[in-house]
């Protein structure tokens, strides 16, 4: 249909691509450095005397810094937190979206509107919250306050009332519970639309910082992103050890997403579904 | 917007669905409802009023007294002379200008990326792949990565601008330099995600448009004036709208790369409401600080959204 | 305040120094005054129950962590059945996280606090009184510098064991020194003797003594010259700030003078004085003891560093100190407990070691060991021992000294008079102490 691309354009293309990989390589070889050479000026492209003493620090077991038990923390808390906003989201979207009974609308504007509440403004008593649960400090912390954002709900509300009622119908005629009726009929034929929810809770819950930060605080059970901080904090100038960690927390992340880029782009792109 | 490959075919016969679906009993909807309404009251609308509700007391949460100090926590920040006004304004002007300055870029860079993209071309879907990347990072490992790379002595960003000779640079300790680099960061970690969207946008403006405008003789530039932008209204809204709401949320980057340096200029709202919870456990002035924040974030939201209404008529 | 400064000042040593303390690292081991009998037979006896693990935190960032670092090492090797486990962060994160820590039953079994923290955390119940450990290590006021061993009371009960005192030194520069016709082997010591040396030096068009407006050093400056003066920052019982008093104004307008009578650069950035000695332009800093380390490290630095010329009249200083504490376990665990003590009693007796990241040692017999004097910088330190203030302690109290910090800032930037900033701030203040006073049931 259009004209083929130019030269600028790959040119532009190719660009932009070293823009993303640069700091990432840069990153990588820092890490192999001593501390000296990581702070010469000019830097030095090449590592000179290679050392692994960095990933020593990082990846020894039992250290202060298990970089590897953090990305596991934060796969798991991610996982979970996704598939339980997966479920309750589904079945409350799925009421909102097929059945009458008394309150909905209330219930729906209620959830709707707390869609523009910011997160922030939960910190303080959530945090007080997890104190009494006794959940400061562990998983569920992590994975269940989260979940009862109105996000979820909403996405799934929409899309149910997209999906044809002929289908339920039949299946209640023939005397299926409503239970029967979600799971067998309404759940399979919702898939693209929980894996982009599954995709956007589990991005989103990776990407926490502020909330890992203060309510986890041993040092074996924290998420990357809290990790990382206090890695950064702990060794201040040691730029190889830091470097090190950041390349340990990434180096998973990227191959995991080497085999989803494709669900997770598209996850990505059908949030904006409601724009 | 975009449509659900598996629901679309579905979508046109849903105008005849007007009502919802019968054959259950009174107590399902409620049952479905059930496990979300719980943990919506018991972490978004208990949270919400007890947090209020702490905001009218001095509130440390590891000791027993609690005493109640009424609308104090709010006055003193209007009051020049407590301790929580000037750390609250600073912050929020730091959140203020890195909001002002980080979204149009965070709209117009994923916009040009998504237009990029929109093209044909070999290899397009390891290149939208490379530039969605860095989202999956997460802010830890950028901060930290780019606090190495923006060093002011021994950063590889000075080093590659001496070679044209440009002077060392404070980017982390100077400003203006400290805002220009907290914001270059947040686009290098966040525009390929609203790329991603702007590219789900693009490609659901109809071809036919396109077509039509080339017959009236439209160029590339005509086109993108008057069929692109104006099939963008939806999204673009949207995005702004969650640009917005992220930037007022600043927190993670200037925590790591600036320390909310130099001076406190770089310290946001955020940073100084969790820094007067959490480490300073004055939790009730710091629920003060988040609902006055969220007030002016809803003004700021209400006069955005009523500009781009605006604009539409 | 910028949080790097802060962390590495509050660590207790300039990160630059890191590589220089660790070259004089290697024949550190001889010294081990830990055999002397007078310490008691608390540490002697040991622990031999069942193996336990002994989580550590400190915020020991610096070039100050690898010494603590080879102590744990120490330990852990000659007691097979305790494993201590440090963890360091940056201070902050530290006094974030800890008081959450123990209140949720996960917080270490040993820790180190700041001696002005020790109140607050622990009217917050975060640590444990000590007394018994004290007793058990036959630790006595006699071991210690009695301001360091009395700062680790609160309310008649022991929370804090001294480690180390960092005090306020007066850094100078010889080169400058000799350039304005200074005597570089005699720093000025009295308020005369400063004033003319000022002078000189402006006569060569050097700008002697940059006044820094932020915390670190410039409000422990104003602090060290209020105590010179004879003044307090708090009345007898803390319920009000005294910083506005006569002695307090005199201090502050000392230091503001520096900047109105032309001795430094107005609107002196963090950090900045101390940097300008090190490039030649300033020649004289009162900074921590954590900075000989990091003057060490500048190649080509002719430096010296004296006690804190007496310029009010009264010898004084500022100075913090670190002290291990004891956080509450939520589950009583006798075998940890005596453990702990083992630890404490262990490193603390090891503490010439710990001087060699820069601090001087709360021991009084390491102190006096001939190990310790060989330690020159850190010795002439040391003189100032009986001469250092700590504030009182109050929980909550470092959110009062806070609007001291205020104050200074503005005199020092020129945007207030120093009594009225002073006066301000004491009301302020005043303020909040009482606030505290409710929120802590005093």
């Amino acid at each position: 249909m259009r004209r083929r691309p130019s030269a600028a354009f790959w040119v532009m293309v190719v660009l932009l691509t070293l823009l993303v990989i640069v700091p990432l390589l840069w990153m990588v070889i820092t890490s192999f450095k001593t501390v000296g050479e990581s702070q010469a000026d000019p830097p030095t492209l090449i590592p000179q005397d290679p050392s692994g003493r960095a990933f020593g620090e990082v990846l020894t077991t039992g250290g202060q810094n298990p970089v590897l038990r953090w990305a596991l923390n934060s796969f798991a808390a991610a996982t979970l937190h996704a598939a339980l906003v997966v479920v309750v989201a589904s079945m409350a979207g799925y009421a909102l979206a097929r059945m009458e009974f008394r309150g909905k609308n209330f219930i729906f504007s209620f959830i709707l509107l707390t869609l523009f509440i910011p997160g922030f403004v939960f910190l303080m008593p959530n945090y007080l919250l997890m104190d009494n649960l006794g959940w400061l400090d562990t998983l569920w912390a992590l994975v269940v306050p989260g979940a009862a954002g109105a996000f979820g709900v909403f996405f799934m509300r929409q899309f149910f009332l997209a999906i044809p009622k002929e289908l339920e119908e039949v299946a209640l005629i023939d005397g299926a519970n409503a239970w029967i009726v979600f799971t067998r009929i309404i759940l399979p034929n919702a898939k693209p639309a929980l894996a982009t929810l599954t995709v956007l809770s589990f991005l989103a819950n990776w990407n926490d910082f502020v909330w890992p930060l203060f309510v986890l605080f041993s040092p074996e059970r924290l998420t990357l992103p809290a990790g990382l901080s206090l890695l950064q904090g702990a060794y201040t100038t040691d730029y190889p050890v830091i470097m090190a960690g950041a390349t340990v927390a990434a180096v998973p992340v990227l191959i995991l997403y080497v085999f989803v880029q494709r669900y997770v782009i598209e996850g990505v792109a059908r949030s904006g579904i409601k724009g | 917007m975009a449509a659900e490959a598996s629901a679309g075919t579905l979508r046109r016969r849903r105008a005849r669905a007007s009502t919802g679906v019968r054959g259950y009993g009174r107590a399902t909807p409620y049952l479905f409802l059930a496990p979300y309404l719980l943990l919506f009251v018991l972490f978004v609308i208990g949270p919400a009023i007890f947090g209020i509700w702490m905001s009218l007391h001095d509130w440390d949460f590891q000791l027993p007294g609690k005493p109640f100090v009424g609308l104090q926590n709010y006055k003193d920040l209007f009051d020049p002379l407590s301790a929580t006004a000037e750390p609250f304004w600073h912050g929020m002007r730091a959140t203020g200008i890195f909001t002002l300055a980080s979204v149009p870029f965070l709209v117009v860079v994923p916009l040009g990326l998504a237009v990029l993209l929109n093209r044909k071309f070999p290899g397009r879907t390891f290149f939208r792949a490379v530039y969605f990347a860095p989202y999956v990072l997460g802010v830890a490992v950028i901060g930290l990565m780019f606090r190495y790379i923006l060093d002011t002595t021994f950063g590889i960003l000075n080093a590659f601008l001496g070679v044209f000779g440009i002077p060392e640079i404070g980017w982390t300790t100077e400003q203006p330099w400290a805002f220009v680099a907290l914001v270059a960061v947040t686009v290098w970690w966040t525009a390929g995600f609203n790329a991603i969207i702007f590219l789900a946008g693009l490609q659901d403006i109809p071809a036919e448009q396109y077509e039509a405008a080339e017959l009236d003789g439209a160029n590339t530039w005509q086109q993108f004036r008057n069929v692109t932008l104006p099939g963008l209204r939806p999204v673009t809204v949207f995005i702004v709208t969650i640009t917005l709401l992220a930037s007022a949320n600043m927190f993670g980057q200037a925590l790591l790369i600036t320390q909310g340096g130099p001076g406190d200029t770089t310290r946001t709202a955020l940073m100084v409401i969790t820094d007067t919870g959490f480490s300073q456990f004055r939790m009730g002035q710091a629920s003060a600080m988040s609902y006055l924040l969220a007030i002016c974030l809803s003004i700021v939201a209400l006069i955005t959204f009523a500009l781009m209404r605006e604009r539409k008529s | 305040m910028n949080t790097i400064n802060r962390r590495l000042v509050l660590g207790g040593i300039g990160a630059l120094g890191a590589a220089g303390v660790l070259a004089g690292c290697g024949e550190g081991s001889a010294g081990n005054p830990g055999a002397a009998p007078a310490t008691g037979d608390g540490g002697a006896k040991g622990y031999d129950g069942p193996a336990v693990e002994l989580d550590f935190w400190n915020g020991f960032t610096g070039g100050d962590g690898p010494f603590m670092r080879k102590l744990v090492d120490q330990f852990n090797s000659e007691n097979p059945n305790i494993k201590v486990k440090m963890t360091v962060m940056q201070w902050a994160d530290y006094y974030t996280k800890l008081p959450t820590a123990v209140s949720s039953g996960r917080g270490p079994a040993v820790a180190i606090m700041h001696v002005d923290s020790l109140a607050t955390n622990a009217a917050r119940n975060v640590i444990e009184p000590l007394d018994d450990v004290a007793k058990a290590l036959d630790l006595k006021q006699e071991d210690f510098a009695d301001v360091v061993w009395q700062a680790g009371e609160y309310e008649g009960k022991r929370y804090g064991i001294p480690l180390d005192v960092h005090p306020l030194g007066f850094f100078y520069n010889k080169k400058l020194m000799e350039q304005a016709g200074l005597d570089p082997a005699k720093p000025p010591a009295t308020a005369e003797e400063y004033a003319a040396a000022l002078d000189a030096l402006k006569g060569k068009g050097i700008q002697g003594h940059w006044a820094t407006p932020f915390p670190f050093t410039g409000v422990l400056s104003v602090q060290a010259l209020l105590w010179q003066y004879g003044g307090n920052l708090f009345n007898e019982d803390s319920s009000k700030a005294v910083w506005h008093e006569e002695p307090g104004v005199k201090a502050l307008t000392w230091f503001t003078d520096l900047v109105k009578n032309g001795h430094s650069p107005k609107n002196v950035a963090q950090d900045a004085d101390n940097i300008a000695v090190m490039n030649g332009k300033n020649a004289f800093v009162w900074n921590g003891i954590w900075n000989i380390n990091t003057f060490k490290e500048k190649k080509g630095l002719e430096w010296g560093v004296a006690p804190l010329p007496n310029i009010g009249g009264t010898k004084a200083a500022w100075a913090g100190s670190h002290q291990f504490v004891l956080p509450k376990l939520k589950t009583p665990d006798q075998n940890k407990s005596t453990a702990a003590r083992v630890f404490v009693n262990y490193v603390s007796q090891k503490s010439l070691e710990w001087a060699k990241g820069g601090q001087v040692p709360a021991r009084k017999q390491v102190r006096d060991s001939a190990e310790f004097k060989a330690l020159p910088e850190q010795a002439a330190l040391a003189t100032q021992i009986d001469d250092l203030h700590f504030p009182p302690p109050v929980p909550g109290i470092g959110d009062a000294l806070a609007e001291l910090n205020k104050a200074v800032n503005e005199s020092v930037l020129l945007k207030a008079e120093p009594a009225k900033a002073l006066a301000d701030a004491s009301a302020r203040a005043d303020k909040i102490l009482e606030a505290n006073r409710k929120k802590y049931g005093a």
